[in-house]
């Protein structure tokens, strides 16, 4: 069986780059102005499987073919992260992306822009557009490459602490202003028996969401943005190794685990604040409805939310929030792009974005107004806000960066927890890291 | 120790040579035969030697696969290869679970199917064998998630385990650490994989002809000698054979390191078939992947050599 899987593997890389031509991407572009032909057909790759996301899209889907009764809809779902990465690599490597596909911003979705592999819709999307007036400006930012626009931003999402608030209530604990403040409160919960912040860091990315806000708060902006890319990076900013002491001391004091949490998944943890053991849990705007549960623990007790406060003598910028939306963009060698288009301004009208908004999804459309007290829950409408209103955002790190540079911290992530690896040493190896990508 | 009959002592196969069949083959009955192995052979040239040459060539490449643009670097791919702690790590995990998985898999798995084949109740001997057996019914991925669970700190069973026995200083995240990440990997391999191996050997021990048990019992020896001196040479040529296929498949594991850990932590449980996905997939270096599955090719064809080798030098009959 192992011997077939790694042949298969093997042979799959192999076949898939067999599909890579030498010459690139060539120069033909979608054709976006024409009317859509609602006799056609599309593709779409969603990163939507599973539940509750798994529905969303096909009830889109249902709804467009009852208005375009004659267009072909072929809808394939992966779950998010590793799987719709790969699915992608693979689609790539053998020339068959489909007609609307899913990217994150930053890094990945900019190869997809700067290959020709991504329509370029500022014509249609810019913020001054029809439609591009429909969306957060910050939103249609992210997607955002050598001034032009590529992305459809569905959902925000934005990284913040899920608080008990009966926990926090019954030891008098209010919501803490600085990093300091949190550690102290840590010692408070923990003597009450109960674990300050549940972590799992069995995939690394769980404490790179913790390490990108650090950076953000403890390296000035200009640095950090400089260190991200490869040419120009150094990573020589003491800040770095500052956010890293501050991420262990953080891991220290207030995780039920310690160096024990790489072997804990994100799901535990997230189970943990689910069930009222835990105080705290830095989670994703898109988690909180799957989080907070009817019924559960964290729901009778009360949820709230704020952002990982920033240390007192922070030396970069302690109002930026961890955030990034998430969307789709459109094969720029589609033949059916004007439909491809269409589709996509159907699935970011008023009434579907404010079912993406509704439980059980949760996911903070991007579109404006569709994220509201009535359409939300309390909690994912105060996160909506709060990314709005932030004056600035910062990328998750292992999409900002280039891989190898990303997959470098979330090793260092890893090694941080486990006592492994000094802050030294993992800059040195993110340092190495960065070289090699140059 | 009385000597044993002629018909039934044992012989190496080395000291025989193979005799040819020389008679005459019709030609229009050898083409017939050529024709029967086309399909079969243009199937492995699609599927097996022309992804295999492409993977050499893409080896001396780097490339885009964004834009698709590739660039022919010469052997700088190798030369990474060479000076990548992580690879050198990755090979070191496989030599450990090739080192482990020969104890116990081979010389352990061997000396269980003896125990098991000596007890005399038949249904018993059966039972022991199911038993056995039944881990490496299980997939890989649902044992590697089956033990992902037991060795949970939180609530997993072996720390449980250990703290109800005065040993909870020992307690820890099995998969979390990278002194411990490997090893528990290795030893839930060891678990799935182990019944298979015992099946293997009491069918090898089957096969021995009970004459020769008997007449050592008639002499006296004892049942450990017994295992030495008539068990374990005449399972040579099965033990021989699994040592080989042990040690090829501890190079081209992967399922359980991906289910378990992914390499992690810090990469202290990459193997050579993780990190060669981890250098495609995830950091999207397509050639130095490819130099890493050459590698790989190189090692079991090392490995495939040896055991071709190894099956006809040491054939038992008697």
């Amino acid at each position: 069986m192992r011997k077939f899987t790694l042949a298969a593997a093997s042979a799959t890389l192999a076949l898939a780059l067999a599909g890579c031509s030498s010459s690139g991407g060539g120069t033909q572009s979608a054709d976006l102005g024409s009317a859509p032909d609602y006799t056609g057909s599309i593709s779409i790759l969603t990163a939507f499987a599973g539940q509750p996301m798994g529905s969303y899209f096909e009830n889109v889907i249902k709804a467009y073919k009852a208005e375009h009764p004659k267009v072909q809809i072929t809808l394939s779902q992966e779950t998010d992260d590793n799987a719709v990465k790969d699915k992608e690599k693979v689609l790539i490597a053998s020339q068959s992306l489909p007609d609307i596909y899913f990217s994150y911003a930053g890094n990945w979705g900019q190869n997809f822009a700067e290959n020709g592999l991504a329509a370029d819709l500022s014509a249609q999307i810019a913020p001054s557009t029809t439609w591009g007036k429909t969306f957060g400006a910050g939103a249609l930012n992210a997607f955002k490459y050598n001034g032009k626009y590529y992305g459809v931003p569905l959902y925000n999402d934005a990284k913040f602490m899920g608080y008990n608030k009966a926990i926090f209530t019954k030891l008098g604990l209010t919501v803490p202003s600085s990093f300091e403040e949190l550690i102290s409160d840590c010692t408070t919960i923990k003597a009450a028996g109960y674990t300050p912040i549940a972590f799992g860091n069995k995939d690394g990315w769980p404490g790179l969401h913790y390490l990108q806000q650090l950076f953000a708060y403890n390296v000035p902006r200009a640095t950090l943005d400089k260190d991200l890319l490869p040419k120009t990076a150094t990573w020589s900013d003491p800040g770095y190794v500052t956010a890293m002491k501050q991420f262990n001391e953080l891991i220290t004091s207030c995780t039920g685990d310690g160096t024990n949490s790489n072997g804990v998944t994100y799901t535990t943890a997230q189970q943990q604040q689910q069930g009222g053991k835990a105080a705290m849990y830095y989670q994703e705007l898109v988690e909180f409805d799957s989080v907070n549960t009817g019924g559960s623990r964290l729901n009778k007790d009360g949820f709230g939310i704020f952002p990982l406060p920033a240390p007192a003598d922070a030396k970069g910028d302690p109002t930026t929030l961890e955030a990034a939306p998430e969307g789709y963009m459109i094969n720029n060698k589609s033949k059916n792009a004007a439909l491809a288009l269409d589709f996509m301004k159907f699935a970011t009208g008023q009434k579907n974005a404010a079912v993406l908004s509704s439980p059980p999804y949760g996911q903070p459309s991007a579109v404006i107004g569709a994220v509201t007290a009535t359409t939300s829950s309390a909690a994912v409408a105060e996160g909506s806000a709060a990314v709005n209103k932030a004056p600035s955002t910062v990328v998750w790190l292992d999409m900002a960066t280039v891989p190898t540079v990303g997959d470098a911290w979330v090793s260092a992530s890893e090694g941080l927890v486990s006592g492994g690896l000094s802050p030294a040493d993992a800059l040195k190896a993110v340092r190495a890291a960065s070289e090699k990508a140059k | 120790m009385t000597t044993a009959p002629a018909s039934i002592r044992p012989a190496v196969a080395r000291d025989v040579k193979p005799v040819r069949n020389r008679q005459p083959v019709h030609s229009r009955e050898r083409w017939r035969n050529i024709v029967w192995l086309i399909p079969a052979l243009a199937v492995l040239a699609v599927f097996v030697y022309w992804p295999l040459l492409q993977n050499i060539v893409f080896s001396f490449l780097k490339w885009n696969i964004y834009s698709g643009e590739q660039t022919f670097v010469g052997g700088a791919n190798y030369a990474e290869l060479a000076t990548d702690p992580i690879f050198g790590k990755a090979l070191l995990n496989n030599a450990w679970y090739a080192l482990i998985s020969i104890v116990v898999q081979v010389f352990g798995a061997l000396a269980l199917a003896a125990i098991v084949e000596s007890v005399r109740s038949e249904r018993m001997r059966k039972a022991f064998r199911s038993i056995y057996f039944i881990p490496s019914a299980i997939s890989l991925t649902v044992a590697g998630l089956l033990f992902y669970f037991i060795y949970q700190p939180q609530s997993g069973m072996l720390d449980a385990f250990l703290t109800s026995m005065g040993l909870g200083q020992y307690a820890q995240a099995w998969l979390g650490h990278e002194s411990t990440a490997i090893f528990a990997i290795i030893a839930m391999s060891q678990w799935q994989g182990f019944g298979y191996s015992v099946l293997l050997f009491s069918v090898a021990l089957q096969r021995i002809p009970v004459e020769l048990y008997e007449a050592s019992a008639i002499d006296g020896v004892g049942p450990i000698r017994r295992f030495f001196s008539i068990s374990m040479p005449l399972v040579r040529e099965m033990t021989g054979l699994m040592m080989i296929v042990t040690i090829s498949g501890a190079f081209q594991v992967f399922n359980e390191v991906m289910v378990m850990t992914s390499g992690g932590p810090n990469n202290s449980s990459q193997v050579l078939g993780t990190w060669l996905y981890h250098a495609g997939f995830l950091n999207n270096d397509f050639g130095y992947a490819a130099a890493i599955g050459v590698a790989i090719f190189v090692i079991t064809l090392i490995l495939a050599i040896l055991q071709l080798w190894m099956s006809r030098s040491r054939r038992v009959e008697w």
